[in-house]
């Protein structure tokens, strides 16, 4: 209880109203076991940890088994179609085309239903941790209209991309990265992936500091990407009660993962929740929730914020800042030539 | 179309298609990876380690990997 009242909780202003997610039967909350003693080796499995200086936050294998359960019962999701379409939209920006794609995981099922074409992919490669995920999204591709584009389909983690050097065009990851332990790794192994002048796209979940937009900037610039980009939306979800949200994250595949965050953000609430609480501790720490942020109407409205990054792998091609104190013409100049005022 | 030619190559005995098998690579080492046909998986040779395919999906994440013994088999008595 003292963790629920030291998290400040943010409620936007409506904009959006997004239509009830599917509700699933509470039989499904108890059969997620979550254990707080042995933490991050749920399930049974144990992982060998090749960087023991790196801090394992998220339990990768956790997430790879139920992620795949959750995110299969729960096809119609508008709030991950509307960031995969403003990310596909980004390739219709752009005059150049991409011939080869890796789609990351996350929510990659949404990207590939949505493409219809754009960028001029001929060749989609999609790759998530999960075999079930995968398995679902090859399935599904008989039925989709895009029969022309040559897609494969492989079983990857995005911290160990198994793809070769300057090997793919454009690389797309909508709503998966920010689950990796190591995201500065992945954004590097990405960059190294691509193709000199290649595209890498991605969203992420923001936590609800500006300082995020700062962070996105910095990571793209350490992973050595030319022309980086970010830009943020907020998404306003309303919810029936905590607990349709609470399940909404869910079947988004994000509340699974073990956060230890400090950040007093929503989606921290939602995670500590679920990783530390039983059953009945969870209900009534809902029902709290519920009387304290609910609206007039007796609404939940929750904001989102995604982050938008776009980075380039570097080609001479690009526009380059000449290198500082090379420059020829100073700023005097410029204002006589131009008969400044001051 | 994509569905005759997965079938094709299957018939052909290739285990991965033209796609992945230009650009995938082992993913600890980033080595390139041998196709085994006979046990269906994909081969590191440079750190001994081999990856499953399974129902015609390759598995290369490292927690998927087996260590092979000295002669190239399976040293599957790792826990």
């Amino acid at each position: 209880m003292r963790r629920i009242n030291s998290l400040y909780l943010r409620i936007g202003i409506l904009k959006i109203v997004v239509g009830k997610p599917t509700k699933q039967p509470h039989t499904s909350l108890a059969s997620l076991s979550f254990s707080t003693s042995g933490g991050y080796g749920g399930g049974g499995e144990t992982q060998q940890n090749n960087n023991s200086s790196r801090v394992k936050i998220f339990d990768r294998d956790l997430k790879r088994r139920d992620r795949a359960a959750w995110l299969s019962r729960n096809k119609n999701d508008t709030f991950v179609d509307a960031v995969a379409e403003n990310l596909l939209d980004r390739l219709e920006d752009c005059k150049k085309s991409f011939p080869s794609a890796l789609c990351l995981g996350g929510s990659l099922g949404a990207v590939q239903r949505l493409l219809r074409g754009r960028g001029g992919i001929e060749k989609l490669i999609m790759m998530d941790t999960s075999h079930d995920m995968i398995k679902s999204c090859r399935d599904a591709q008989h039925d989709s209209v895009d029969k022309s584009i040559d897609t494969s389909y492989l079983v990857g983690d995005e911290e160990f991309l198994p793809i070769k050097e300057s090997s793919v065009d454009l690389i797309i990851s909508s709503l998966g990265l920010h689950w990796t332990n190591d995201l500065p790794g992945s954004m590097i192994q990405c960059k190294l992936a691509l193709k000199p002048d290649g595209l890498f796209l991605a969203a992420i979940l923001g936590g609800e500091t500006l300082k995020f937009v700062r962070d996105a900037g910095n990571l793209l610039t350490r992973a050595g990407f030319s022309l980086p980009g970010v830009d943020v939306d907020e998404y306003v979800v309303k919810y029936k009660s905590a607990l349709d949200l609470i399940e909404h994250l869910r079947a988004m595949g994000e509340t699974n993962g073990l956060l230890q965050r400090n950040k007093a953000s929503f989606l921290s609430f939602c995670r500590i929740f679920f990783s530390i609480l039983n059953r009945e501790t969870a209900l009534a720490t809902a029902a709290i929730y519920d009387s304290m942020f609910a609206t007039e109407d007796g609404t939940i409205p929750a904001t989102f914020q995604v982050i938008y990054m776009t980075g380039w792998r570097e080609h001479s091609s690009q526009p380059q800042a000449k290198r500082r104190g090379s420059a020829t013409v100073s700023f005097t100049d410029i204002q006589k030539q131009f008969g400044g005022q001051s | 179309m994509v569905r005759l030619s997965r079938v094709m190559l299957k018939e052909a005995g290739h285990a991965i298609d033209k796609t992945l098998s230009e650009i995938l690579v082992c993913p600890l080492s980033k080595q390139p990876l041998r196709v085994c046909e006979k046990t269906k998986s994909l081969v590191s040779d440079t750190i001994g380690v081999s990856f499953p395919i399974k129902d015609g999906i390759p598995c290369l994440v490292p927690k998927d990997g087996k260590i092979l013994g000295e002669d190239g088999d399976d040293a599957s008595k790792a826990s």
